[in-house]
């Protein structure tokens, strides 16, 4: 308290220069965030507006290296600063600022991450309807991008979790949830089918989700045409990389 | 890569080199900096016992260095005389004087002093911090667990929380961050999985949890044959470690192509100073020697000692650390 008194704001304003000069050399330098934080606890102007500004300073780093997970850390220990200063939750904002990092690069795992962490608390609190339409809203959401890159893993990756996640088993109607990835399944058939007839092989990210949608199927007592055996040995010579993963696999089915 | 000698280990090579390190004590290439020379020190002596040369190195002159990396005042080892303890150079400590059988050269009390440092900085909720500026990270979890396994002072009240705030690190995607919340990294899986299996509590995981942990550790071999740390980055010759160990630790080892791992590390090595680099034509330094070899003994190629994927440590020494919970 009495160093607040002590030391004038032009200090404190200027060490938070010195450490965003430090932080552009040194992204991954873990103390140097850390100094930020105490910096800006101790600083002479203890409103919520240093915090707002951190976090649009946050947001230009996370521009320049968008998976430095440091970044995004940091960014969870501002938000909830903010939060906590102004009594108001900011999920959805949040979430939208995912959605923008994704729609940039929809290779963004950290990105994709962070939309777990914060759809799960969402969920959490929320009312089931409005529950039920960010699930609908997410179906779509997903489904435009595995259309977008459906090469790369993270979609994936936010796919096979997306489906399996409990809240979303347990909000909707089971005809509903039933209806839906039975309707994402169809349309990774069809991304699987035009790769195929585009590249001449079928898509090996594919073959793997298909896997797993149809094991949720099943758990909700809905055959696929889809054989997983099939899937299963088409992999072992179309990713041979992991190949022992699915002989493993197609030895827990049997 | 096609005038590289594909296909061998350069054991003399390496050795020779990390030899050098030891007698180049004022180059810039010395054991990387002051602040992680007693990492440095334990990184080359654990690569030169894969390699059965443990001899290259002075063994009374490497106790004595430890010793005097010891911290009176708090009883945490620093990286080098005069520094500050950190949990991540107490653990490189006890694990150099173990693998010399010397954990005896410590006193009693400095035994004592140094278990209390270790716990004094474990958290409310089960974390630890490196020391006393509070970096909170899963591996400070690991470095703290395995020193107390080393010196076999485990006690419940620290495994119990441990235990619950590594199980709060899990990911959505089968991988562990650095803190609950945090992206997954395949380092901070290690620190993770490592931890549970010293404290002998990897069955904590589903068999579910276990198999998603497997995939997303399998797939970051990218067809290079080199590993990932985290999904769309480079491979890096580390993470034969980290990945390797892990998927070791669940027994799934197999679940990469081995092959093709070989391969990549073995064209990251220089083949004329010997050492190994993150990624081919790269500097070497002595913390990717290690952590290539190391990958190598996992996939046992090369007659290497086998390395145990719990310590980071060969065998021969570990087996000795009795083992968690006591009695
Ligand atoms: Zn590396």
């Amino acid at each position: 308290m009495q160093l607040k008194n002590e030391l004038d704001l032009l200090f404190w304003s200027s060490e938070l220069l010195f450490t965003l000069a430090q932080l552009r050399q040194f992204p991954k330098v873990y103390w140097i965030w850390n100094h930020r934080i105490w910096v800006l606890e101790n600083h002479l102007d203890s409103s919520v507006n240093i915090w707002k500004e951190e976090l649009v300073m946050v947001s230009k780093l996370l521009k320049i290296d968008a998976r430095n997970f440091h970044g995004w850390l940091y960014r969870r220990i501002i938000v909830r600063k903010i939060e906590q200063l102004t009594g108001e939750k900011k999920l959805f904002e949040e979430l939208a600022y995912t959605t923008e990092n994704i729609n940039n690069n929809i290779s963004n795992f950290s990105a994709w991450h962070q939309r777990t962490v914060l759809l799960s608390k969402i969920f959490g609190e929320n009312e089931n309807e409005s529950n039920a339409k960010m699930i609908h809203d997410e179906f779509a959401y997903i489904t435009n991008a595995m259309f977008t890159d459906a090469e790369d893993q993270s979609v994936w990756f936010y796919i096979k979790w997306f489906i399996k996640n409990k809240v979303v088993r347990e909000t909707l109607e089971p005809s509903e949830y039933a209806r839906l990835l039975q309707e994402l399944h169809s349309n990774v058939v069809m991304i699987n089918q035009d790769d195929l007839e585009f590249s001449g092989k079928e898509n090996n990210w594919c073959l793997k989700i298909l896997i797993v949608l149809d094991d949720v199927l099943k758990n909700i007592g809905i055959e696929t045409c889809i054989e997983k055996k099939k899937c299963l040995e088409q992999l072992i010579n179309a990713d041979p990389l992991r190949k022992n993963r699915y002989l493993c696999l197609l030895n827990d089915g049997q | 890569m096609a005038s590289k000698e594909r296909g061998t280990l350069l054991k003399e090579k390496h050795v020779r080199y990390i030899e050098s390190l030891d007698k180049k004590q004022d180059t810039l290439e010395f054991w990387l900096t002051e602040h992680l020379r007693i990492n440095g020190v334990y990184w080359g002596l654990n690569a030169l016992c894969m390699l059965r040369s443990k001899d290259v190195f002075n063994r009374e002159d490497l106790i004595k260095f430890v010793l005097g990396c010891y911290v009176e005042s708090t009883g945490g080892f620093a990286a080098f005389p005069r520094h500050d303890a950190h949990l991540a150079s107490t653990l490189s400590g006890i694990q150099l004087l173990k693998m010399y059988d010397a954990i005896d050269s410590l006193s009693k009390s400095q035994i004592d002093k140094c278990v209390n440092f270790i716990k004094s900085n474990q958290m409310k909720d089960g974390s630890f911090q490196g020391d006393r500026f509070g970096e909170v990270d899963t591996r400070f979890v690991y470095t703290a667990i395995s020193s107390l396994s080393i010196l076999e002072r485990l006690t419940p009240e620290v495994v119990d929380p441990a235990v619950d705030f590594i199980l709060r690190c899990y990911n959505f995607d089968g991988g562990f961050g650095l803190c609950p919340g945090a992206e997954s990294h395949a380092a901070q899986v290690f620190t993770c999985l490592g931890t549970l299996a010293v404290v002998n509590r990897l069955q904590d995981l589903t068999k579910a949890q276990v198999d998603e942990i497997g995939w997303w550790l399998c797939e970051r071999q990218v067809p290079e044959g080199g590993l990932n740390g985290r999904p769309s980055k480079l491979p890096d010759v580390c993470y034969s470690w980290w990945v390797l160990s892990s998927l070791s630790l669940i027994d799934r080892l197999e679940w990469i192509d081995f092959e093709k791992l070989r391969g990549f590390i073995l064209d990251c090595q220089d083949e004329k100073r010997g050492g190994i680099s993150d990624r081919p034509d790269n500097e070497v330094d002595v913390f990717h020697t290690v952590f290539g070899i190391a990958g190598l003994s996992l996939m046992g190629f090369e007659d290497l000692v086998p390395i145990d994927p719990t310590y980071c440590m060969t065998y021969d020494i570990t087996n000795t650390i009795k083992k968690y919970p006591y009695n």
